[in-house]
């Protein structure tokens, strides 16, 4: 029987400020929490075993754990040293060969299919921007090294963090990072197979979220369980949660998924790849598009949302818009460039005819009237 | 208090029982006891709580069984005092809830007739009256005794030789869970959440006759039919999964208690009560009556009606003049000074509502109409979520009466209950561990959340604690001020800003530590106190709710850092079931 480890104790601090309230493996992904999908895939191979190791804003983790239908072993990381100390936390609950995966990043089961029953292996992904990730080096299908982070790559493969282990691996736990780990296990002639995955997704920056929301949309299984009104358009894949009301003449072009009481008012128009979560009002004549709207959030009429990412409560009066561009971030110590309309934290007040345009709105910032709002602002800020 | 729990079915009765008794502990938890009925009447019982190790080594044969799981009222908590109790010849056993008043004429007459008595308990008589019925039918024994007994009980009784469990209530609960060719029966729903949805409630005065295949209830010697109901309760609700206590997990469900409790609303009868009351009366006790005491604050302020509160054990023997609605509000419904208070508003012709957060509890059954609230089971002892959800309920009232003037407010107030859940209190709880007395004070409607936090502080950390209206501290317990004593002052924006503003410097000029709960942003505020935690800028209806959530998660927080039972606190049980 193999059991399974997910990691989801780390706060995902570049997902700031989506990350206050939650740790990354819960943000919303199609509505869903994106551990929801590890969890999933896992139990989609017949891996029911499973712990899970929490940590930051743990009692959220938990809650959203225990009202799942299979019963699942959480461990507490009391601080958050590093991922490998994570797994030695996770120690007592292991007696044989397991599986360790992240809870805040997407994978398919054909890709747990694909390395379950290994003893000791990793599975490995192209990707476009190696310098976010550890990049493994590969020989013949064996793992040479890890380099984490390097500025100059060489080569596109990159670490998914997710392992089969045998047991042994617990006696090379002493550094606190899994990479070291790794690096260590090859010193002692260790053999660890790559293996590619077949579909694996992570979100490194908030803007991100945007194009994972899209993927998972497409995998979402259509239902309209609200009270939709007559003269209203569905079209697509499109997923209506109970106690919804769309009022008429509202159009929904799918993918797009709307969770459990929500009102969506007349005249609205919901294009693809955009998820609303639970108890949202939306107010007429407003359109959102490309966008990933969390809980109990209310927008506005004659609004336009497009490629934003909107946390839990925020209220935004009537017409705002969140105005796409390409501009400059400073992250970590470099500078990125990055495309979408607007990322706003929880609890945002925004006054009528605000624009968001291309930035990042941080927890609880209040917007007085008609301001065009740019780049970083931070948690708790008033924009007069 | 006390619960109780019997199976009878295809499975081994005794690891059936034992989760069930667990279910129940925060009911009580001096004692424990089951009796099984193999090829004779098998007893275990012992005093204490049930540790994993003895529920594990606890085999007792047989498919047919009861347990009881105790709260002290007559005797010691004792291995012998610990029910099931026994006749003479040890082949009748039964486990009770409640109070019987004339017990000691009933054994003295008894011990007069030859029997023998082994414990001190009330429980005991009842056994040595069905021996004395008992002419090889249960039922008819069971039947000819209830009209000797005076005062409260649910009663499970089994007899050798008889493949029967008979079930008795009158003033203590018992409900009944009708399973797959098995039956369970409990004090209350908890332990038959993980069985079955299906549910009947006994009514006082049924007798049931309980088979593994069916369960016949008869009423003054004639046989009824009682509805079988379906809970919408799920076994999840009842795990603590991860969380160190339950009363941790239920601090972080009330969000989804609050909005729940909104978005259930009120139906049209309840809504036309709260209109057209001309004065409102409520009924509780402990944490419920804080949460009446603040209607009382809202409601008269707000909607300009005459609101009056009274304790429950009070107003059985010093009933007010009576008139108008009478609401009764208890977390279980099952509060058996609260019921009392509620059936004598009855008999004044008052229109009466129950608030309880239980499906068919007995406040349910007395009372014209329910609220029922949506905080789902609470297991630990302290109330929390529980407290919550009847607040949503309380304003979900004055919303209506106000003709929906805060509908708004309240249906997002749950988001603010959130953010308080992030707050990150341990300065204020270094201050308060160490300390032996604390005080809390507010004025309007938070002195009652004043008093709701004391009250907290004192049940599960044990460190004295007193809830005082700002301004009466000053008249005696400033006495009792040193630099030891922590002030928790709940200070929000509003009309009485100022003056609990100089009130607080009159305190710390006493030397005393104050914590201050106070609007985010309160830079005047958080320069003159110790401690400064900030409530998120909200409306004063969601100050009450973060301000109490607040010192929950500081009564929490010390308890844990003093290593105190939360879940458990000594001598005490969730709901209070004797009067």
């Amino acid at each position: 029987m193999v059991q399974a480890v997910i990691l989801a104790a780390g706060e995902g601090n570049r997902l700031r400020p989506l990350t206050r309230s939650r740790p990354k493996a819960m943000i919303p992904v199609a509505n869903r929490p994106i551990i929801e999908y590890v969890i999933n895939a896992l139990l989609e191979n017949g891996i029911r075993d499973i712990t899970v190791v929490v940590g930051y804003r743990k009692e959220h983790v938990i809650r959203y754990l225990n009202q799942l239908d299979v019963p699942i072993q959480v461990v507490v990381q009391e601080r958050q040293l590093g991922t490998a100390h994570a797994l030695k936390c996770a120690e007592s609950e292991i007696s044989g060969d397991f599986l360790l995966l992240p809870g805040d990043n997407y994978i398919n089961a054909e890709s747990i299919a694909r390395i379950r029953n290994e003893r000791n292996a990793m599975l490995v992904k192209e990707h476009p921007n190696p310098s976010n990730f550890g990049v493994v080096v590969i020989r013949n299908g064996w793992v040479r090294s890890i380099i984490e982070k390097p500025e100059d790559a060489p080569a596109f493969t990159v670490s998914t963090g997710i392992y089969s282990f045998n047991p042994d691996v617990f006696d090379y736990l002493q550094s606190n990072e899994l990479p070291d780990v790794i690096m260590s296990m090859l010193e002692s002639d260790e053999r660890i197979r790559a293996i590619p995955a077949d579909d694996w997704q992570d979100a490194i920056y908030s803007w991100d979220l945007l194009k994972m929301n899209g993927r998972m949309l497409k995998g979402i299984a259509p239902q309209s369980g609200g009270t939709i009104s007559s003269g209203v358009t569905l079209r697509g894949l499109v997923r209506i949660g109970k106690g919804t009301t769309i009022g008429p003449n509202t159009v929904i072009y799918g993918p797009a998924i709307i969770g459990d009481d929500c009102e969506i008012a007349p005249n609205c128009v919901i294009m693809p790849d955009t998820s609303i979560g639970s108890r949202v009002e939306i107010e007429p004549f407003t359109s959102v598009k490309d966008s990933l709207i969390m809980d109990d959030v209310r927008i506005g009429s004659h609004s336009r949302i497009v490629e934003a990412v909107i946390g839990q409560g925020c209220v935004l009066g009537d017409h705002t818009t969140t105005h796409p561009e390409e501009t400059f971030f400073e992250a970590g110590d470099g500078v990125i460039r990055a495309e979408f309309g607007a990322v706003l934290g929880d609890g945002i007040r925004a006054a009528p005819f605000t624009t968001f345009k291309n930035c990042v709105v941080g927890n609880n910032v209040i917007i007085k009237g008609g301001r065009v709002v740019l780049g970083l602002i931070e948690d708790g800020a008033r924009v007069m | 208090m006390c619960g109780i729990v019997g199976y009878i079915g295809r499975r081994e009765a005794t690891p059936l029982l034992m989760q069930g008794l667990k279910r129940l502990e925060y009911r009580g938890y001096d004692s424990f006891g089951i009796a099984t009925m193999g090829s004779d009447i098998n007893l275990f019982k012992k005093r204490g709580r049930i540790s994993d190790s003895e529920s594990d080594a606890v085999a007792l044969a047989g498919y047919v069984g009861i347990g009881h799981t105790r709260w002290a009222t007559h005797g010691e908590p004792s291995d012998i005092n610990s029910h099931p109790h026994t006749d003479c010849s040890g082949r009748i056993a039964l486990v009770h809830n409640g109070v019987i008043e004339n017990y000691a004429e009933l054994k003295k007459q008894l011990v007069g007739r030859g029997h023998r008595f082994a414990s001190e308990t009330d429980t005991e008589v009842i056994a040595h009256l069905i021996e004395e019925h008992y002419n090889g039918d249960l039922r008819e024994a069971v039947e000819k005794t209830l009209p000797l007994l005076k005062g409260s009980y649910a009663l499970l009784v089994i007899a050798a030789d008889d493949q029967r469990i008979i079930a008795a209530r009158d003033c203590s609960p018992l409900v009944l869970g009708i399973g797959d060719g098995e039956l369970f029966a409990a004090s209350d729903m908890m332990p038959l959440l993980e069985h079955t949805e299906r549910i009947v409630f006994m009514e006082d005065g049924d007798i049931a006759e309980i088979t593994a295949g069916e369960v016949a209830i008869y009423c003054d010697g004639a046989r009824v039919e009682r509805p079988v109901e379906l809970v919408n309760w799920c076994v999840e609700d009842v795990r603590k999964g991860g969380f160190a206590h339950y009363m941790q997990k239920e601090i972080f469900e009330q969000p989804q208690a609050f909005y729940e409790t909104i978005k259930a609303g009120l139906d049209d009868h309840v809504a036309d009560m709260i209109k057209n009351a001309s004065e409102i009366t409520l009924v509780a006790c402990g944490t419920s009556y804080h949460t009446a005491l603040i209607f009382k604050y809202l409601a008269e302020s707000l909607c300009n009606i005459p609101i009056r509160v009274e304790v429950g054990s009070e107003f059985k023997y010093y009933p007010p003049p009576l008139k108008g609605l009478v609401i009764a509000v208890s977390q279980s419904g099952e509060t058996a000074d609260t019921l009392a208070a509620l059936k004598m508003a009855k008999v004044h012709g008052c229109s009466t509502l129950a608030i309880t957060n239980v499906q068919g509890s007995t406040v349910t059954r007395i009372a014209d109409r329910t609220l029922l609230m949506r905080a789902g089971p609470e297991i630990g002892v302290a109330a929390t979520k529980s407290y919550t959800a009847q607040l949503a309920a309380l304003m979900e009232l004055l919303d209506a009466r106000c003709e929906g003037a805060f509908a708004d407010v309240l249906s997002h107030a749950h988001l603010a209950i959130g953010e308080v859940l992030l707050r990150d209190i341990q300065q204020a709880v270094a201050l308060c561990k160490g300390a032996e007395h604390v005080f809390f004070v507010g004025r309007g409607p938070f002195y009652p959340v004043s008093m709701e936090g004391a009250l907290k502080m004192k049940e599960i950390s044990y460190i004295h604690a007193e809830g005082y209206a700002a301004g009466e501290l000053k008249h005696g317990p400033f006495a009792l001020l040193t630099e030891q004593t922590p002030v928790i002052a709940v200070c929000p924006p509003g009309s009485t800003y100022g003056v609990m503003v100089s009130n607080i410097k009159e305190m710390k000029a006493r030397r005393a530590p104050i914590i201050a709960l106070g609007t985010d942003g309160d830079k005047e505020l958080e320069e003159i106190v110790d401690v400064f935690i900030p409530l998120p800028d909200t409306h004063p209806l969601v100050q009450v709710l973060t301000a109490s959530v607040v010192l929950q998660l500081l009564s929490y927080h010390t308890a844990c850092a003093l290593q105190r039972d939360v879940d458990k606190p000594r001598n005490l049980a969730k709901s209070v079931t004797v009067e």
